[in-house]
């Protein structure tokens, strides 16, 4: 018997393996002796220019190679007239590897550039700058001012946000279901909302060869995946202990509303970094109004527990404040693919959150999803954000 | 001499020691890779520790050399006809499958007259019998189109001779006097130009021009990237090569050079000299000049000759006054020498 048992196991050990060893003996082929077969085309050499910074007398352009096949870095231009410059460290870039151009260069600020690199096969690649700002070095000042502008856009509307708990509370359970199913439109357009950035970002300064659309989907659906499953042990833990499940489900909603602001501030302090955006305070005041609807997200499962005005706040806190870290990180350090991924990971989380949200109203409302409260909260909620949206 | 255990412990430690401060001080193995240094555009000293990317040619490096091109001139095997008649044979070979560092660590496909773009300067005497045995290696065709004057069937446009050894042979009386081009004249003609299959074919007067250093300069562009514009623009392909490798030239001596505007898709090019004026004789045609200048602007093909001296010696550029041009390769610097023979008081000028 165990006979048998041992080669059964073998059987499906073998079974398993044989698929990769053809794989493997494939790729072998491909690559070794099959290699002529496929030599078709012409592979054509690509790089980006991820990142452009502004320094005294010197414009520094982070390159990647996102091609096919390693290039050398040959020459630089500024508004394709040619300057000596250096790379560092070394003028061959593998595939994905990424070099420093640094141009000496007079540069004017809040003036037009575009920056073009020339590689080996004489292929030029050109990067335009709107306005050139200089690169943000991290002072305290500077520090301090992200933390204002984090402030601002995240933790007070936020807060005010909460401040419509007392409300939410008296209010009869249809309309209860009203608000919920609003938080549930809110957060909808504000994965939406993510997502476009996410895309835009991924467009602008990515290559290609990230395929963009799809890293954010699977950065998308992964965050979901692992959100869903972390949220479901706390909502489980939730009902055995002391914390109770509507709160359960507003720490969810507040850590997705989290990393939403935090890719939010991204957005934020990376737009001041590369000098596109001017702060006005109209730009302030639409964020502002545009979060506060995030706070009634939070404070709408909230209602119908204890008031834990602690608790309350702590929320808040989640909820705002990444948008101060998001605008650091944006500002000093920013990167297009952390963004794109950050982004990516808020819609994910959001998304989780709306599923939570939507079955514990299937619950609460006698498994009843098309209600008009439900049906009126969720397009109000969309309509709500994408009015205040224009505002931004 | 046996090594001991100990002797072998004492070296395993102290190479172990070694590396590990290597490892844990990078900055030292680094610090063994001194950084280089270049200067910018405009003088600015810059360190690095990656390399350098400055479009200057160092001799070491050169494939086509604009230095020995600047003062070559090709006469020719000579022979001469019972009537007393000079004939001059040349060959000619053409290829389209040369690849040219044109610029450091840019290389690009360029098709040739032996071997080098530009081809190499003809020279006869008005009224020479130019016999050039034209064989044509690449796999394209070509032919040579001389400007001048010469029966219809040596205009080398509708003879086209074909690639992998086609031959064909352009005999003609040398004329007029002057300074003219030559390239390839096959379809599509921009891209058999712009891709260096050209050259320059000078006439001398029977009676010789005065004793001078003499030179040719060609004003080309290479468009790298196909996409209808120059990417680079030189006196004799290498951009900025003069301005490193200056042209050394004496005061008080006559400089001749023969230019040719080789440069396509741009309507016109101009060629501007520092602390000087010229004589300028338009395609040297006639031994007069017509302009006293230092600034001349030449259509496609436009040439003419310019004639020249320094009094005082020192570094002066020659450029295009369309900047963009110079700033793109097409500038160079004369250093004007003191005549050892020049026994004036020196003076110095300037600073």
């Amino acid at each position: 018997m165990e006979l048998s048992d041992n080669s059964s196991k073998g059987k499906v050990i073998a079974s398993g393996i044989i698929p990769f060893v053809f794989v493997i003996i494939m790729m072998a082929y491909i690559f070794g002796p099959g290699a002529d077969l496929l030599d078709l085309g012409i592979p054509l050499p690509e790089i980006t220019m991820e990142k452009v910074d502004f320094v005294d007398s010197e414009i520094r352009v982070t390159v990647r190679n996102t091609g096919p096949i390693p290039v050398e870095v040959a020459m630089a231009d500024v508004n394709d007239r040619i300057q000596p410059a250096a790379v560092e460290p070394d003028r061959y870039l593998d595939r994905y590897e990424t070099a420093l151009v640094r141009i000496p260069f007079e540069w004017n600020e809040a003036e037009p550039y575009i920056i073009g690199i020339t590689i080996e096969d004489g292929t030029r690649f050109e990067k335009e700058i709107e306005a050139a700002a200089p690169a943000l070095q991290p002072t305290l000042d500077l520090a301090v001012f992200f933390a204002i502008i984090g402030t601002y856009v995240g933790i007070i509307p936020v807060m005010i946000g909460l401040l419509w708990l007392p409300f939410i509370k008296r209010i009869s359970k249809s309309k209860y279901h009203f608000f919920l199913a609003l938080t549930a439109g809110l957060l909808l357009f504000l994965a939406l909302d993510s997502i476009e950035e996410a895309i835009e970002v991924s467009d602008e300064s990515l290559s290609g060869s990230f395929n963009g659309a799809l890293l954010v989907a699977t950065v998308i659906v992964l965050s979901f995946l692992g959100l869903y499953y972390s949220g479901e042990k706390l909502v489980e833990r939730a009902n055995s202990s002391k914390l109770a499940k509507p709160v359960a489900i507003a720490l969810m909603i507040s850590i997705g509303i989290g990393l939403h602001n935090f890719g939010e501030g991204l957005a934020i302090g990376a737009a001041v970094g590369m000098g596109s955006i001017a702060f006005s305070t109209f730009l302030i005041v639409g964020f502002a109004l545009h979060n506060t609807t995030e706070g009634i997200a939070i404070a709408a499962p909230m209602s119908r527990g204890k008031l834990m005005i602690g608790k309350l706040a702590a929320m808040g806190m989640i909820a705002g404040a990444p948008a101060i870290f998001g605008a650091w990180i944006g500002g000093f350090v920013y990167s297009p693919f952390t963004s794109v991924i950050f982004l990516s990971i808020g819609a994910g989380a959001i998304f989780q959150v709306i599923v939570v949200l939507m079955k514990w109203l299937r619950e609460e409302g006698d498994k009843n999803l098309s209600s008009a409260s439900v049906a009126s909260g969720f397009a109000v909620g969309m309509l709500v954000m994408y009015l205040t949206s224009i505002l931004v | 001499m046996r090594i001991t255990r100990s002797n072998a412990m004492i070296l395993l430690f102290s190479i172990t020691a070694i590396l590990s401060v290597i490892a844990v001080f990078p900055a030292i193995s680094e610090a063994q890779s001194e950084p280089k240094t270049f200067v910018t555009h405009s003088g600015a000293v810059v360190k690095t520790t990656g390399e350098v990317l400055d479009p200057l040619y160092t001799s070491a490096t050169v494939e086509f050399d604009p230095m020995e091109y600047l003062r070559d001139f090709n006469y020719g095997r000579v022979l001469q006809l019972s009537d007393g008649t000079t004939v001059r044979e040349f060959t000619i070979i053409a290829n389209d499958d040369e690849i040219m560092e044109v610029s450091p660590g840019i290389f690009f496909n360029v098709w040739t007259f032996n071997g080098t773009v530009p081809g190499p300067t003809i020279r006869a005497t008005e009224g020479d019998i130019v016999r050039i045995k034209f064989i044509n290696n690449g796999e394209k065709e070509h032919t040579m189109h001389f400007h001048g004057i010469h029966p219809a069937g040596m205009d080398g446009v509708f003879e086209p001779v074909g690639g992998n050894g086609g031959q064909f042979v352009y005999e003609f009386e040398a004329g007029p006097v002057g300074v003219h081009p030559y390239h390839c004249h096959v379809m599509p003609l921009e891209e058999h130009i712009v891709r260096g299959l050209y050259g320059v074919f000078i006439v001398d007067p029977k009676e010789e021009r005065p004793p001078a250093d003499e030179m040719v300069m060609v004003l080309n562009g290479l468009d790298m990237d196909f996409d209808g514009e120059n990417n680079f623009y030189a006196a004799n392909t290498i951009p900025f090569y003069y301005q490193h490798h200056p042209i050394q030239i004496n005061t008080d001596e006559l400089v001749r050079v023969y230019v040719v505007n080789m440069v396509e898709f741009d309507p016109i090019n101009n060629l501007h000299l520092h602390g000087n004026l010229y004589k300028y004789y338009p395609t040297g045609t006639d031994l007069v000049p017509s302009f006293y200048t230092d600034m001349i602007t030449l259509s496609q093909t436009e040439r003419g000759i310019m004639e020249f001296e320094y009094d005082y010696p020192g570094k002066y550029l020659f450029h295009a006054h369309k900047v963009e041009f110079s700033e793109k390769g097409w500038v160079g610097i004369f250093l004007v020498n003191d005549k050892p023979t020049n026994d004036e008081q020196e003076i110095e000028y300037g600073t």
